[in-house]
């Protein structure tokens, strides 16, 4: 038996099959087919692989769509979980931190400016910690000066004071309480050059 | 007279598309029923042999919540073909994984026609069984879509990922196989 040549009725032998031709293309296949054996042995191979009973089991069309989510379904709102939830108040009692540190640090900036205004030259580091400290006593009572002696200041140079004089400042500064009750009043530094 | 919606003539797959967007779910009942015993028996012929229930109904999920990209340039069932050879292909690359064997290549697809397995009764088709059974994988996949499902060689390369000349040469290829060997039996 000899193969045939004519490919492009070949290549639509299972369209005739699937019934997609055209009623002239269907004619013309046809035609052929009453003169070309090869073609009809084709055909039959078609046919009986279409109508070969695959083995497929029956699908439950409604067990189908009840999986398929509906168009475009809004993601439901799920609730912050409890981490979340703690981040969250992190991150507020952070900023909070921020702003009252910030708000403090932009006060003492602003009193450190005064205090320049007013001479003094105090560093900044001394200054805060004269700022945060409760309200000292008169260093000349510690010392039992008299009290016409010039006045010393918290910053007045400690080398110069006896190592006697030293811890009884010490022992002094053991009865103060750390924490202040209120917000202590600035401390400006002393003009001591009457003392120089 | 407007027909009501059991009325309507048929609808196509596009128009039940549009009536699911819109929210109408017995639309895509009408899809499910319109393609899916056609995707059950391609997973049948593609050697599947177990779970092709679910393997449909995974391929009908996955093409519903995609249907945006969906562009009707081709025909819908063979989109849902595309994603159930998908899907079975991620399925035989599992299998091979959790036996430690070699990785599946595209090539190893269907390495298996089981779908005439259990149905040979004549002996002709248990013939044209024996003669499916020795083309290439690529053959017999691209010779079950275009004679069983009706696939025009465009839609068939769009499901093996191929060109459309490569499935043409493939089914020609296939065919003439199957000839020679039933004559020679």
């Amino acid at each position: 038996m000899n193969n045939c040549t004519n490919s492009e009725i070949q290549d639509i032998l299972p369209d005739l099959e699937h019934g997609k031709l055209s009623l002239h293309a269907r004619q013309t296949v046809e035609e052929h087919l009453a003169g070309c054996e090869s073609c009809r042995e084709d055909l039959r191979i078609i046919r009986t692989v279409k109508t070969a009973a695959v083995f497929a089991p029956s699908i439950d069309v409604d067990s189908v769509v009840r999986q398929i989510p509906p168009y475009r379904m809004p993601v439901p709102a799920k609730e912050a979980p409890a981490r979340g939830r703690v981040a969250q108040w992190l991150v507020a009692a952070t900023v909070g931190v921020l702003v009252i540190g910030g708000g403090a640090l932009l006060k003492n900036r602003q009193q450190s400016e005064s205090a320049n205004r007013f001479g003094a030259v105090l560093p900044d580091s001394q200054t805060m910690i004269a700022e945060s400290a409760p309200p000292l006593p008169d260093i000349r009572s510690v010392l039992g000066q008299p009290a016409h002696t010039p006045a010393l200041s918290l910053v007045a140079d400690v080398q110069e004071l006896s190592d006697g004089n030293l811890q009884q400042l010490m022992s002094e500064l053991e009865n103060f309480d750390a924490l202040p009750n209120s917000e202590p009043e600035p401390v400006f530094a002393v003009d001591t050059a009457e003392g120089r | 007279m407007i027909p009501g919606p059991e009325e309507r003539p048929e609808e196509t797959d596009v128009e039940l598309i549009e009536r699911w967007k819109r929210g109408d779910s017995r639309a895509a009942t009408r899809l499910v029923g319109r393609h899916s015993q056609a995707l059950a028996r391609f997973a049948a012929s593609s050697g599947e042999r177990e779970g092709i229930e679910e393997l449909v109904q995974d391929t009908f999920v996955r093409a519903f919540a995609s249907l945006d990209s969906f562009r009707a340039e081709s025909t819908l069932r063979t989109w849902l073909f595309t994603i159930e050879r998908r899907l079975m292909l991620d399925r035989r690359r599992a299998e091979r994984r959790s036996r430690e064997t070699v990785p599946v290549e595209e090539s190893d697809y269907v390495s298996e026609y089981g779908a005439l397995d259990s149905l040979i009764a004549e002996e002709t088709q248990e013939r044209v069984r024996r003669s499916l059974a020795s083309l290439s994988p690529t053959q017999r996949e691209v010779f079950t879509l275009r004679v069983q499902q009706g696939l025009s060689y465009k839609e068939i390369a769009e499901v093996v990922g191929s060109t459309e000349g490569a499935a043409r040469v493939h089914y020609h290829n296939a065919i003439q196989k199957v000839k020679e060997l039933l004559r020679n039996e």
